[in-house]
């Protein structure tokens, strides 16, 4: 399973820079910036993993993958205009992304921070919270980017709301079942696989030897 | 004085003269919210009857559990929760909005306050009476983003409401993008200020409200 799921994330990368390649052989260069941002961001997860020793999860990383992949991919062929409903889907994948990692921030602030108890419900409640927040924000720069250029990322007042809609409701499925998930495995267990202790150590050292490069 | 029988002992007595006239500002302030809160009961105004029962749970609470009147919220703060409120169900805010355009940003800033306010006494109260723990960087995210969330349930409430029973509190999406904006700026400040509030606050006072335990972590980085 998890070799699967890792294939499919390499998979779609590869359909990413296909975009942009394509793009680039076209001369259509309108979705280019957006393809290699978003292949770079889905790229991050290994980063981390090579540099800092962090083990996202499997699940998550292919999670992002599909989420920029689908975002690319209807940029590129025209199915945010063509597909009805595609817009709303893209935006329950990313806020649902937007709550697993507002998920793995909150559990590791729970165990890492001595001063800092977040009992289950209210983890449910603050990633339902933590979604809706980046959603609104979200919408902001949408809205920031029609008013400044001229460009229609909002349709209307419908669309807008739908989109929030989608939002809340990737919030309250992950946030429901991130509890339920912690009922079910072992917090200790589940943010000791993420192996963050290890990060901290790494990033200790990164940090010594930018310095000590910085002191020469 | 005590002996002779003449002074009868009052609820008022030994009260320091600032202590009274703010837990007074603040009775007053709370009949203020309770009374608005009563008429948009009354006129089955269902979003604002659960802001207005939420923020007199928050004020009622302590109040209930402490059993010492004096320890009421900061008499600025239930204002600030009772500001929206009578934004929104005087009639003069409506005149007000016909004739000055920035009037309808002004009420959406009032609302952020209040929401921020809402916020930052859910970190408090979470604390008082669950075993819910913050230190105060983690405090200010979650006021920041329970504002932001809240107030974009608030419109997905109010066009649902549209929908459903053909009210108009949303005349279009630059109306309610604007809206959205303000109650970000007013979040963001929000969650930073009341960080210094608590900081800038004499000590004496924030042990009679009992935000004590949110200004006793310093060691909030080490864990």
């Amino acid at each position: 399973m998890e070799e699967r799921l890792k294939l499919a994330s390499r998979v779609m990368q590869a359909g990413m820079l296909g975009v942009a390649l394509a793009g680039l052989l076209t001369s259509n260069f309108i979705w280019m910036p957006a393809a290699m941002i978003s292949l770079f961001i889905s790229v991050i997860p290994a980063i981390l993993r090579r540099d800092l020793g962090l083990v996202l999860p499997v699940e998550l990383n292919f999670w992002i993958a599909l989420a920029l992949f689908l975002h690319v991919i209807g940029g590129f062929s025209g199915f945010y205009d063509s597909v009805p409903g595609w817009d709303h889907l893209t935006h329950a994948m990313s806020s649902s992304l937007v709550a697993a990692l507002g998920f793995v921030f909150v559990v590791s602030v729970d165990k890492y921070v001595e001063s800092i108890f977040l009992p289950r419900p209210f983890l449910a409640f603050f990633i339902i919270m933590f979604t809706m927040a980046i959603g609104v924000i979200w919408e902001l720069m949408e809205f920031a980017n029609d008013q400044l250029t001229g460009s229609r990322l909002q349709y209307d007042l419908d669309d807008t709301m739908v989109d929030l809609m989608f939002d809340s409701l990737a919030g309250f499925i992950m946030g429901i079942a991130g509890a339920y998930y912690l009922t079910h495995t072992a917090q200790e267990h589940f943010v000791e696989s993420l192996k963050v202790e290890r990060a901290k150590k790494k990033w200790g050292i990164l940090k010594k030897w930018a310095r000590s490069k910085g002191g020469k | 004085m005590s002996g002779n029988g003449r002074v009868t002992k009052g609820p008022f007595s030994g009260r320091r003269p600032d202590q009274i006239v703010e837990a007074l500002l603040s009775w007053i302030a709370s009949l203020v919210l309770f009374f608005s809160t009563v008429y948009v009961v009354l006129k089955v105004d269902v979003l604002w009857i659960v802001f207005g029962i939420a923020a007199i749970c928050l004020y009622v609470l302590p109040l209930v559990t402490i059993r010492n009147p004096f320890r009421v919220l900061p008499w600025e703060m239930t204002l600030l929760l009772a500001a929206p409120l009578l934004l929104h169900i005087s009639a003069g805010a409506r005149s007000m909005n016909d004739r000055f355009a920035w009037w309808n940003d002004l009420t959406s800033l009032a609302f952020a306050l209040a929401l921020s306010t809402i916020g930052f006494l859910l970190t408090v109260e979470l604390e008082m009476y669950t075993s819910v723990k913050m230190n105060r960087p983690f405090a200010v995210l979650f006021v920041i983003m329970f504002t932001l969330g809240a107030s974009g349930f608030w419109e997905v409430g109010e066009y649902i409401n549209d929908e459903l029973f053909g009210s108009s509190y949303l005349k279009s999406n630059y109306d309610a993008m604007t809206t959205l904006l303000w109650t970000s700026i007013g979040g963001i400040l929000m969650g930073l200020f009341y960080a210094l509030y608590l900081k800038v606050m004499p000590k004496k006072r924030l042990f009679t409200f009992g935000f004590i335990h949110l200004y006793e972590v310093p060691k909030w980085k080490k864990g």
